[in-house]
Order: C-alpha cells, then structure tokens, then sequence
C-alpha cells in the first residue's frame, strides 16, 4: 500500500529531514512512527500528504509513483488520505457536523449521503449526540475525536495520524489509539506518529523509529528502552 | 440505487460518484457558496459597505461624464438638421432673374428645401424683433439684401452646396453657420476620450480595491482555506467562495452607482427643463435606461471578478498546510 523507497527530504537551507528511508506497509496494516522531535516523523508525515516532495527517491502509494503526480491530481489523491493532526485543525465557525462533512462536501456528496455518512461517523467516535454543538464547547478528548471522525468520514484508504494523543491523558489517548485499531480492522492502513513510549509498549505493534532522519529500527518487538 | 445501498452496508470504501451526482452536488456547491458569500458579506457590514460604496463613486464618475457627453451630443445632433445655408443675392437683381436663381439652387443635388426671404419682408421681421424700429425708420433704403435659406438634406453636404452656389452669378455671398458645430464636436471629442481614461484609471482603482478586501477575507479564512486543502478541496473549490465575493461586492457596487446616476439626473431635471424653456426647446435629459443599467453590472461585475481573481491567484498559492 505505502512504499518508501530510499527517500530523501533537503529542506532549502540544506537541512536534511530525511535520509534514505525505506519501508513498506501493507494494506490494512497498522504501525507506529516514532522518534525525537526532529527525527523527521512530521517530515514523512508531509510527504504521504504530499504537502512536502521528495528531494530524491521514490514514494509509492498502491504501486503509483506520486513523484510524478501533477499538482492538480493532489487534491483527489488527499481524499483516498485521512489525517489526524496534533492540534486537531478543528474550524470553530461551525458546528461538530459541519468540521466532519467537509471532507465529504469538498469531494461533491450529495447532501443526503453526507448527512448519513457524517452521523455514522460521529457514532463511530461516540460523538452522535454533539453534532449539533460548536466543538469549541467540547473536551479535549472530544475534540481529537471529532477530528479523527473528519478523518475516516469519507472511508480513506489510508488514516494518517500527527502525535494525535499529544495533549491528551493516557485514558483517552488509549481511547483513541483502541479508535484506530478499530478501523485497522475494517481494512484501512494506519500510520500513527508519536512519541507516547508508554502507550505504544502496550499496543504490541509494527513500530519504525526514527533518528536524524534514517530509520534505526522497524519491527514487532520494541527494545531499547 | 441497490448497489449503492450495499455499499454503504458493506461500509468498504469511499464510493465512486457518477456524472449526474457530481453535477447535482457542483450545482448544490454553488448555490451554497452564493449563500454563504452573502451571508459574510451581511457579517461584517461596514467593511461590505466602505468596499461597495468605493466601487459605486468609482463607477459613478466616469458614467456621469459619460450621459453627461452623450447627452450634450444628442443636443447637437438636434442642431444639425437646422444647419441652413444662407444664400445673399447682389443688389439690383430683378424678378425673373431672382426666379430663375431660385429653380436653379432647388435644381441641385442633396437640397431639402429653398425658401425665398424679401428685403422687405427680412427687414419688417429685423424691426420686430431687434428693437431698433423707431430707428430704421429713418432710413432711406433697405441695406438688406434678398435672401434665399437653402435647407440641405445631409448636414456633411453642406460644405459641397457652399461652394456650388457660390459660383452662381447673381450670388453676392453664402454663409453656413457651423463653425460652433465643429468646436462643439471638437469638445465632445475629448470628452469622449476623458472618459475613457478616467473610466480605465478607476476601473484600476476598483480592481485593487475588491483585490485588497478579498485579501483581508483570504488571511481570515487561513484555517479554513488550510483545512479545506488538506481533506482534498481543489484549487478551483477553494477559490470559488472568494471569486463569488468579488462578485458580488463588484455587482453591488454598480447597483449604488446606478442609484446615485438616477438621482443625480432626478436633481437636475428641473434645471435642465428650465434652460431649456428659455431656448423655446423640449429637450430633457436622457439617464442611464435599462441597456445603459445592464452594461454597468456587466462592468462592476468584471470588474469585482478580475480584483478577485488576481488577489485569489496571489496569495492563496502562499497557504500551504503544514
């Protein structure tokens, strides 16, 4: 599904983020990135949203190149991508429904399909009943959920996650990581960047780490702490 | 619509939307965008307001100058079918002779009409009318000449009519009052071209203006706009609000501007009626009418579109998720 092959990001200014990473996920495989800050998790990040280009090396999503993918195709490939973002991105002008259906009204739904999809959304992250609310009224905890409702609303192939339990206590980052583990099961990819140690030990999972930009270790079994 | 409901039980994937989906939803889109265009609009009022009260007195001034142009030229246009050519006979011509004159200048080509002004008719209507009656009483003979006034078809043949009755025998002198016609065509003439350029450099203005609004709406919207680009929203979903805001503002813009040229030309219809009793004439000013109305929106419309287009293009490439 996901492909790294020997990728490597140099911001202008001659950082480099990235250097000569591979991997590769399967479809419906669930794995953590982890890492310091500044070992490149965001920088991958980017790059599977294709808000960052590859300096050099190849990044392969379902066999496509998406070196080669021209800016106006970007827009329809972000939709078969769901992200969960640290800072949730909420937009507090509108309602809990609305933030969940942009996804849905961005890709042209009809109105009928969005309601429905959107409530089955909500109810998938326990939310049914604030969809009528401003998320600046909910908990910390419900905002992240309704931000990875938004992410999965429109059944992505591949759920993409940025340190979503950051600001979170470890019950309700164990609510969300068990939310994902959810959708691992339905078929989705999962990729979760984070640097919650304790909580990924626990969920006895793929983890890739990073250091400087090069990928330490990728495997089931976690050591070195 | 079976298959679509066991996908969605199947709950597998995100579904591939048909034609006539896609169309039904960009129409929704639309219509929703328009919706919420107006609403922002509504939202914050005095910034909506100063935006389309610039754009009305930008587009005001050059229509003014323009009906103002239009309306002086309507006038000459009234002037120049009276354009008479004034044809003096020399002194001592006789009767037959002055006949003869008379079936030759109605026998050229591109005259309406000739009538025939006697030295003593033209001198009775000179005491009638100037004033001096007790005065020319003591004079001896009639100074006037007979006169013939030759009424030409087309006001462009009257230079050509000139120059063939002045080669007539008896003609003593031929006169065409067009002078001032010229000077007034002259006048309307840069008129015309002023404004042109006043309407251009205010169209720029307006250009900036919308472009300058839309730019506060871009980096207020920054959020939105980030967001909207992450879940998958192309180029053209997230200009579409702002170029519809433009718009609008452009449309509304000429709205007030044709307001404020109707009044103008409700405040000076008294005046105008007035002179023009004073010329014995029915003439009144003529406004902007429906076509005049349409061409205005079409322009304030362009206008708010292009200011938002360009502003859109230049800073919405600038927001980039991160």
């Amino acid at each position: 599904m996901i492909r790294f092959d020997n990728l490597s990001k140099r911001y202008e200014g001659g950082y480099e983020a990235l250097r000569n990473v591979s991997f590769e996920m399967d479809a419906g495989e669930m794995a953590f990135l982890t890492g310091h800050s500044g070992a490149g998790k965001s920088t991958l990040l980017k790059l599977l949203m294709l808000i960052e280009r590859p300096t050099s090396g190849n990044l392969l999503i379902n066999g496509k190149n998406l070196n080669r993918l021209p800016h106006a195709k970007v827009p329809f490939y972000r939709r078969q991508v769901g992200v969960v973002f640290q800072n949730h991105q909420l937009l507090f002008d509108r309602t809990v429904f609305d933030n969940v259906a942009l996804p849905l009204q961005v890709a042209g739904y009809s109105h009928a399909d969005i309601g429905r999809r959107v409530r089955a959304a909500l109810d998938s992250v326990g939310l049914l009943d604030r969809e009528r609310q401003n998320p600046i009224a909910l908990s910390g905890g419900e905002q992240q959920r309704v931000g990875v409702a938004r992410a999965v609303v429109h059944k992505p192939k591949i759920l993409l996650a940025d340190e979503p339990t950051g600001n979170l206590d470890p019950q309700l980052s164990a609510e969300i990581m068990a939310l994902f583990k959810r959708f691992q099961d339905v078929g989705v990819t999962v990729l979760v960047a984070t640097h919650d140690i304790d909580l990924i030990n626990r969920m006895n999972m793929r983890i890739m780490r990073l250091n400087q930009g090069q990928m330490e270790q990728d495997g089931i079994s976690y050591g070195g702490y | 619509m079976a298959a679509t409901d066991n996908t969605s039980r199947r709950g597998a994937r995100g579904k591939v939307l048909s034609r006539t989906e896609r169309l039904r939803s960009y129409r929704y889109h639309h219509r929703a965008t328009l919706k919420t265009s107006v609403l922002k609009m509504l939202r914050e009022p005095l910034q909506s307001l100063l935006t389309i009260l610039v754009i009305a007195i930008a587009l005001t001034l050059p229509a003014a100058l323009y009906l103002g142009v239009e309306n002086i030229s309507q006038l000459s246009g009234g002037v120049d079918s009276s354009a008479q050519i004034s044809v003096f006979v020399k002194k001592g011509a006789r009767d037959p002779a002055l006949t003869k004159l008379a079936e030759q200048l109605e026998g050229l080509s591109g005259v309406a009409s000739v009538s025939y002004i006697s030295a003593q008719s033209a001198l009775d209507e000179f005491k009638a009318v100037s004033g001096f009656g007790s005065a020319l009483q003591y004079l001896d003979n009639n100074p006037l000449p007979e006169a013939f006034l030759v009424q030409p078809l087309l006001f462009n043949d009257a230079s050509r009519l000139v120059a063939e009755i002045r080669k007539m025998a008896l003609v003593d002198d031929v006169q065409l009052d067009m002078a001032w016609l010229q000077r007034l065509d002259a006048l309307l003439d840069i008129g015309r071209k002023l404004v042109l350029a006043l309407a251009v450099a205010l169209g720029l203005g307006v250009i900036l203006v919308v472009g300058n609004t839309i730019r506060l709406a871009i980096q207020s919207r920054r959020d939105e706009i980030t967001v909207v680009k992450l879940v998958g929203g192309t180029d053209a979903y997230v200009r579409r609000p702002f170029l519809y805001s433009g718009l609008l503002f452009g449309l509304m813009g000429a709205l007030v501007a044709a307001i404020l040229l109707a009044s103008l030309g409700f405040w000076l219809a008294e005046p105008v009626r007035n002179l023009a009793g004073l010329y014995q004439s029915q003439y009144s000013i003529s406004g902007l009418g429906f076509g005049g109305f349409m061409v205005l929106l079409l322009i304030g419309g362009s206008v708010g579109l292009i200011g938002a287009w360009l502003a859109v293009g230049q800073h919405l490439r600038k927001i980039k998720p991160n």
